[in-house]
């Protein structure tokens, strides 16, 4: 059985301690992922930005990449919602890189649908004492539907005491080039959202989604603040590791 | 072919254009008709219980702000009415011309007030009446328990100012005209035919209201501010 | 408000986000309005179903629009109704102002109608000599600042008590007291008189019903039953979308828009009216117009990116859902819609892409617009087509095509990848002080003023993996569960495989 690793490209050049973390916690459970090397990116910020030329060149490799898996797993909810909901859309003029993008989505998974639904697996038997709270991210949540699952990963985490985010929903202000382009009102979102998970007075946010993660981290470190931000993996892995 | 109709036939050519073909000279099969089925065996289930009805209607239209009571005799529907107009110190009456409250003899129970029965003749001093008067006073045609709704049609006997001028609306809701759903009063709606069509279909759902000035709510910003809803339990 | 549209709608936004009153206004109100929908949705049950069955219907009538306005044309002539139809604000605008002069109106008392905002009616009525009076409290309010609505459903949401109570105290000469009741009740005096002298009412319309010929309104006021009721003339502004098939069809329309725009069950009038009053009656208008607007609308047709927008209801659940516009309210849209369902019906509606400014640029993108619309029109989709729209005229940024031409570049092809990102570290090294960036530096300068940048790590996953593939070989052979996993993603891939599983459309 193939499983692949799509790292993403911020975890790929930014954090790719989180493509470590979620790549350890598979093989725990006897699963040996590979690392296809033709992967880029998912060609996402070039397609939000209406660059879809330039977002297929890099889609394809995607295509390319992951033509020999069984089963894609990513650290994302947002590549594997720009991947479900727009490749077709994206290929539409060409049938057979339409076909390829299909299987691609039928077997491309976020990192905790893929740990819930596929491997059947909640309780990972991670142990990490901490005040922790969830950002649901917005495409990971309202793009691919996945809500529960991290929320049922984190539940069976020994020690963990799970803190709501009030206003969990909205977003945090990433979305890729409008951070920079409309920095003025990301800049007012990402505000709001650090204060709501500094009233949850958690020593740890999580998430499953690093572009969200990076912005809400890159404003809490602007305010001096130094509570923790860990993708889900990262949590879980180092949770594992301590039981281990 | 008049301006109009020649106007009308080259902007509706222009959409089935846009549409790309031509329109369509049957009607359209329309299989997504009104509300999901879920919804009609639901509220089916609700009409089988007049008594549960009634409870759902008047919780409804206290909800909304308005004052709802059920009355099993017209006695007790008569007094109500005549100590609530005294109690509000109302001097002018304006209503409908419906046998149920020609049976009321509201007017002589309150001989002191002034009265005006809405004919549709006059109808620049009906307006200044209406206008005049303290309370309302209505039959409805319809109500509506799933959201607390009044339902009152246009008829030279039915102003539609009596609804709407006076502060104060008392609206008579035979209880054999509450239906369980919006959708069963729509349907009867549609059954009345063009050529019958009242002008003016009023649901109502509670005292007039307004949150626009910093989400505060007040309440009879144009229409009634108290508004009752009583039931006559005929049946 | 000439000046306030050129310019854009970042220094729009960027006033609006120092405006103290107005951010905190806004999110409480559509924080309310958010809630109520919320609750409403949850106390009617089987929301998704609904929100299907309206998307239905919705779909189903813009699909034979020509049929059924066709329909509901030919009945509401039947009903006596004057049916006008106009192609675009000005011809509509015509029409109104012909029937005015020949009524020799004095004053129009006016019922909220956004269409009316978009094509400009009181400024043209007000040009010809007629007065026209906005009924609504929260219309009236802006008319008489001279504003734009900044919300579809509370169009006076950036006003406080204290402005309000000084419009309304210059308009009724004496001073009024900041208090609700108070402003309300003068507003009710003052408003009785008009709509008892008003030659002519003038109404928008929340929906049409081909089958006979009917308009229907809704609102909680009484102001749209006054309008409708009193004058001796009433004209109806009507957007060529508002169209469904059937009473019956309302009856889902009329469960959706309510719990949508403020949680109610219903709104506390709505009103189904078919053609002037009938030869007995005592009140109602004895003459009836209907105009019926493009605009624009028909361009969306046969477009299949953008025909799903004429399934709006306007009951503005996505700018309370909208974070964007939480922060920065309506006027920095910069047009008589706004929100997300704005910041598309308006570059849709003008098809002049060259002239688009940035308004679809103003969104994360986050999909909360298309979760609250109850006829799920995929917003967050749709802003995405303009920005590629606007690309595809070449009116995008040059900075950013350049960038993105080099996107394209370097994601191609993975060694390109690699070279890039090994320049970028040496590159960064300057700049990296504790792992993060925080320098002000070109591209870069939008991002660090409200946060740090993480720099480029070193390895990259994709050179640390030789490594790291050794570490989850050892790891994987010491597994212990691994049997039943294995078993699960066999079953799994040969369910897909027949196609009767697989992982879409979640």
């Amino acid at each position: 059985m193939k499983v692949s690793i799509m790292i993403t490209c911020l975890a790929d050049a930014i954090y790719p301690k989180v493509g470590e973390a979620m790549a350890r916690i598979l093989a725990r459970y006897g699963i040996e992922a590979d690392f296809p090397q033709l992967q880029t990116c998912c060609g996402q910020p070039a397609f939000n930005s209406g660059y879809w030329d330039e977002a297929r060149a890099s889609a394809l490799t995607m295509l390319e990449a992951f033509q020999e898996s069984d089963f894609v797993v990513t650290p994302s909810g947002s590549c594997a919602g720009m991947i479900h909901h727009y490749y077709l859309k994206l290929f539409e003029s060409d049938e057979a890189r339409y076909r390829q993008a299909e299987e691609l989505i039928d077997k491309t998974y976020e990192f905790s649908r893929f740990l819930v639904h596929v491997m059947g697996v909640t309780d990972v038997g991670a142990h990490f004492p901490h005040k922790v709270t969830y950002h649901p991210s917005c495409h990971g949540s309202r793009l691919l539907g996945v809500k529960d699952e991290p929320l049922k990963l984190l539940e069976h985490v020994r020690g963990l005491e799970l803190i709501p985010l009030p206003y969990a929903e909205d977003c945090c202000g990433f979305g890729g080039t409008f951070s920079v382009k409309m920095s003025d009102i990301s800049g007012a979102m990402v505000s709001e959202k650090v204060d709501h998970v500094l009233e949850t007075k958690a020593e740890v946010l999580v998430g499953i989604d690093l572009g969200c993660l990076m912005n809400i981290a890159g404003h809490l470190r602007h305010r001096g603040q130094s509570l923790r931000v860990m993708h889900l993996a990262e949590l879980l892995d180092e949770g594992m590791g301590v039981t281990a | 072919m008049n301006e109009q109709e020649q106007a009308q036939r080259q902007f509706i050519v222009n959409i089935s254009q846009r549409l790309g073909r031509p329109m369509p000279k049957t009607p359209p099969e329309h299989p997504f008709r009104g509300a999901p089925p879920f919804w009609k065996e639901h509220t089916r289930a609700i009409a089988a219980d007049p008594a549960r009805m009634i409870a759902q209607f008047i919780e409804c239209w206290q909800q909304a702000g308005g004052e709802a009571k059920s009355f099993p005799s017209l006695d007790g529907l008569r007094t109500f009415i005549v100590d609530t107009a005294t109690e509000m110190k109302a001097r002018a009456f304006i209503r409908h011309r419906h046998p149920l409250l020609d049976e009321l003899k509201l007017e002589e129970e309150l001989s002191e007030s002034d009265w005006t029965v809405w004919d549709g003749q006059r109808p620049e001093e009906m307006k200044n009446k209406a206008n005049a008067a303290d309370i309302g006073v209505i039959v409805a045609d319809y109500a509506v328990s799933a959201t607390g709704t009044i339902v009152t049609m246009s008829s030279a006997d039915k102003g539609r100012s009596v609804s709407l001028l006076p502060p104060m609306l008392i609206a008579i809701v035979p209880a054999s005209c509450i239906r369980s759903s919006l959708g069963e009063v729509m349907s009867q709606i549609s059954a009345i035919g063009m050529e019958r069509m009242p002008a003016g279909i009023h649901f109502i759902s509670g005292p007039s209201r307004s949150a626009d000035i910093e989400n505060d709510l007040t309440i009879g910003v144009h229409g009634p501010g108290i508004v009752y809803a009583l039931i006559f339990e005929d049946r | 408000m000439k000046a306030t549209n050129e310019q854009t709608v970042l220094e729009r936004a960027k006033q609006a986000l120092n405006d103290e009153f107005l951010r905190n206004a806004v999110k409480l109100t559509t924080e309310k309005l958010k809630n109520g929908r919320l609750s409403a949705a949850k106390q009617l049950g089987n929301w998704e179903e609904w929100r299907e069955r309206a998307r239905q219907i919705r779909q189903h009538t813009i699909a034979h629009l020509d049929y059924y306005l066709n329909q509901f044309a030919d009945q509401a002539r039947k009903q006596g109704v004057h049916v006008h139809f106009a192609k675009d604000g000005k011809e509509a605008v015509e029409i109104a102002i012909r029937i005015a002069i020949s009524k020799q109106a004095q004053t129009v008392v006016k019922s909220k109608s956004m269409v009316s905002e978009e094509i400009h009616m009181n400024e043209a009525l007000e040009q010809n000599g007629i007065e026209s009076v906005e009924t609504d409290l929260g219309e009236y309010i802006i008319q008489l600042a001279g504003e734009m609505p900044s919300h579809i459903i509370i169009p006076a949401i950036h006003k406080n008590r204290k402005q309000i109570a000084e419009l309304l105290s210059r308009d009724a000469n004496e001073t009024l007291a900041p208090d609700t009741a108070v402003l309300a009740g003068y507003v009710r005096k003052k408003l009785r008189e008009k709509f008892l002298a008003a030659d002519i009412g003038m109404t928008g319309c929340n929906f049409a019903i081909a089958e006979t010929g009917s308009i229907v309104l809704f609102e909680n006021e009484g102001n749209a039953r006054m309008v409708s009721t009193l004058p001796k003339t009433q004209i109806t502004l009507m957007g060529m979308e508002r169209i469904v098939p059937t009473w019956d069809d309302l009856e889902v329309m009329a469960t959706m828009l309510p719990r949508s725009a403020t949680g109610q069950r219903l709104t506390v009038y709505m009103s189904g009216i078919t053609g002037p009053r009938r030869p007995d009656d005592g009140d109602g208008p004895e003459e009836m117009h209907v105009i019926i607007l493009d605009n624009g609308r028909s361009l969306q047709l046969g477009d299949p990116e953008f025909q799903e927008l004429l399934h709006c209801i306007r009951c503005g659940a996505c700018l309370n859902a909208c974070p964007v516009y939480r922060h920065i309210g309506g006027h920095s849209y910069g047009s008589t819609y706004s929100g997300p369902i704005g910041a598309v019906l308006k570059p849709a509606l003008n098809k002049n892409v060259l002239e688009w400014d940035d308004v679809a640029n103003a969104s994360s993108l986050c999909g909360a617009c298309y979760e609250a619309c109850p006829v799920k029109i995929p917003l967050h989709d749709m802003l995405v087509y303009l920005r590629r729209r606007k690309n595809e005229a070449g009116a995008g940024l040059c900075s950013e095509k350049w960038m993105m031409k080099g996107f394209k570049v370097v994601m191609a092809k993975p060694h390109r990848l690699r070279a890039v990102l090994k320049a970028g570290r040496l590159g960064q090294m300057p700049l990296v002080r504790d792992g993060a960036i925080s320098a002000h530096l070109g591209p870069l300068k939008g991002w660090t003023a409200y946060r740090r940048f993480p720099a480029l790590a070193k390895p990259s996953f994709r050179e640390r993996w030789p490594h790291l593939q050794a570490e989850l070989k050892e790891k994987a052979r010491r597994a212990s569960v691994k049997e039943h996993v294995q078993l699960r993603l066999k079953q799994i891939r040969e369910k897909r495989t027949k196609k009767t599983g697989g992982n879409r459309d979640e």
